[in-house]
């Protein structure tokens, strides 16, 4: 957990990741290896997305 | 009755108000008592009564001296007015011109947290610098708060709406009365331990009291200390507390404070869509680019080609090759041309032409050419030849001059 990206700087990476892409001149083989990391990105984000309906916890008081 | 003076009631009036004016007292002066008659002027003039068991005093606060109310004034309260006395001459009646209106009893806790505000402003506790950012998709929610009333329905009802997937963790704190800063204190160290994204810390609107607990130095000292980012949402908008100025993030109402921890998970999840099918875009661009580039390379090469070079030198060889044969054609046939004409012409002028039409040639029988009758005798034996055989003639009679 401590390791994983938060949310928001894997979102920054992707917008990251698309202005790289968007550069004409880079090579084909890098394009590939930014698409890769984008796809692995936005799985990751969507991960961390955890879905799962919550029930409000109430802390006791000790 | 004509040695006495006789005033206008506008004169006695101006006279009565300079009086008001020289009284000291008068003119800054605190004065308790009940609101009543109270009317908010279109204008932002506010027009009331105060009074108390034996009397009542007509009372204005003009628009311009607003600041000096922080909440709603209205029938019933006790309040304490600080102001002015003086004349209104149009009516010739005394008033009060309030610049601060208190409510009573909260004086000396309005002194208390001007206090403490200004103490805890000069130890830098609500610098801009020091405020921890909200993180925009907090995954647990703390919320410090009463368990009951509407301040938590709300924060539950929009941070669900928002964000389904949230985890809101609730520490039931008393946020009113006996032990309620110290209970909000401990809500919010506790949540700060456990760990979560953010910490709502508010309750719904009060009296000044009743948000009293929000102004303690201890709820200001654990939001300093508090390393999770603290947004306070305390009664209304036009209440501030302490644990406002102290807050990483101030919202005006508790409602507000869940829109500001919680993301809107629809579009998060739009944005993240968005992000996929732009990254297929520029993919399919990027592959569609390098396909069109290597075409281009494809066509170069192939012009580079030697076998192709080849080709088109032959090709060029044999387009001039048919290009020469055929100048040199055109060349030979107008030069035929320009033969047959001259052969035309020549056999226009040859004397066999001549015989051939009809003509004659005239020599003498010896062979010796003729060309004038001058040099004829007579008897003279001439030959004369035809298209088709000779005649051998002899000359009768020479007649010289011009043919006729």
């Amino acid at each position: 957990m401590a390791k994983a990206k938060s949310l928001e700087a894997s979102m920054e990476e992707l917008e990251g990741v698309l202005k790289e892409l968007e550069r004409e001149e880079i090579s084909l083989e890098e394009s590939f290896k930014l698409y890769n990391e984008g796809m692995k990105l936005l799985k990751s984000c969507n991960d961390m997305i955890d879905k799962v309906e919550k029930k409000l916890i109430v802390l006791e008081e000790e | 009755m004509s040695s006495t003076p006789v005033y206008s009631v506008s004169q006695i009036n101006l006279y009565i108000k300079n009086m008001f004016a020289r009284e000291s007292v008068l003119n800054q002066i605190y004065i308790k008592g009940e609101v009543s008659n109270c009317k908010y002027h279109t204008s932002g003039h506010i027009y009331f009564t105060l009074k108390d068991s034996k009397g009542q005093l007509a009372c204005v606060m003009f628009a311009g001296q607003r600041s000096g109310l922080s909440f709603r004034m209205c029938e019933g309260q006790s309040v304490v007015v600080l102001g002015n006395i003086s004349v209104y001459e149009r009516d010739g009646k005394y008033q009060m011109y309030a610049r601060e209106i208190h409510l009573d009893g909260t004086g000396a806790l309005y002194e208390k947290y001007e206090q403490l505000k200004k103490e805890l402003e000069e130890k830098g506790y609500f610098d801009a610098a020091k405020k921890k950012p909200i993180p925009w998709y907090a995954k647990r929610i703390g919320i410090v708060t009463a368990s009951t009333g509407a301040a938590v329905q709300d924060i539950i009802n929009i941070s669900t709406r928002r964000n389904p997937y949230i985890q809101l963790i609730l520490y039931p704190a008393k946020v009113q009365g006996q032990g309620a800063a110290l209970s909000v204190s401990r809500g919010i160290a506790a949540l700060d331990k456990l760990g979560v994204d953010v910490i709502i810390v508010g309750r719904g609107g009060g009296s000044i009291e009743d948000l009293w607990a929000f102004n303690e130095k201890i709820v200001a000292e654990t939001i300093y200390r508090c390393n999770t980012p603290v947004i306070s949402a305390v009664g209304h908008e036009t209440d501030t507390t302490i644990a406002d100025y102290v807050a990483d993030l101030r919202a005006p109402t508790p409602s507000a404070a869940a829109e500001l921890a919680v993301c809107d998970i629809a579009s998060l999840i739009e944005a993240l869509k968005e992000y996929d099918r732009r990254l297929h875009l520029r993919m399919r661009q990027k592959v569609n680019q390098e396909r069109a580039k290597l075409s281009q390379y494809e066509l170069k090469l192939k012009y580079a080609d030697p076998v192709y070079r080849i080709r088109q030198e032959r090709q060029y060889l044999l387009e001039t090759e048919e290009r020469l044969k055929a100048l040199i054609k055109q060349r030979v046939m107008k030069e035929r041309h320009r033969l047959e004409l001259c052969i035309e012409r020549l056999r226009a002028l040859s004397p066999l032409e001549r015989l051939r039409m009809g003509y004659g040639y005239l020599e003498r029988e010896t062979g010796e050419s003729l060309s004038s009758a001058e040099s004829v005798k007579k008897g003279d034996r001439l030959r004369i030849t035809m298209k088709d055989g000779k005649i051998t003639a002899v000359a009768e009679k020479i007649e010289k001059g011009r043919p006729v």
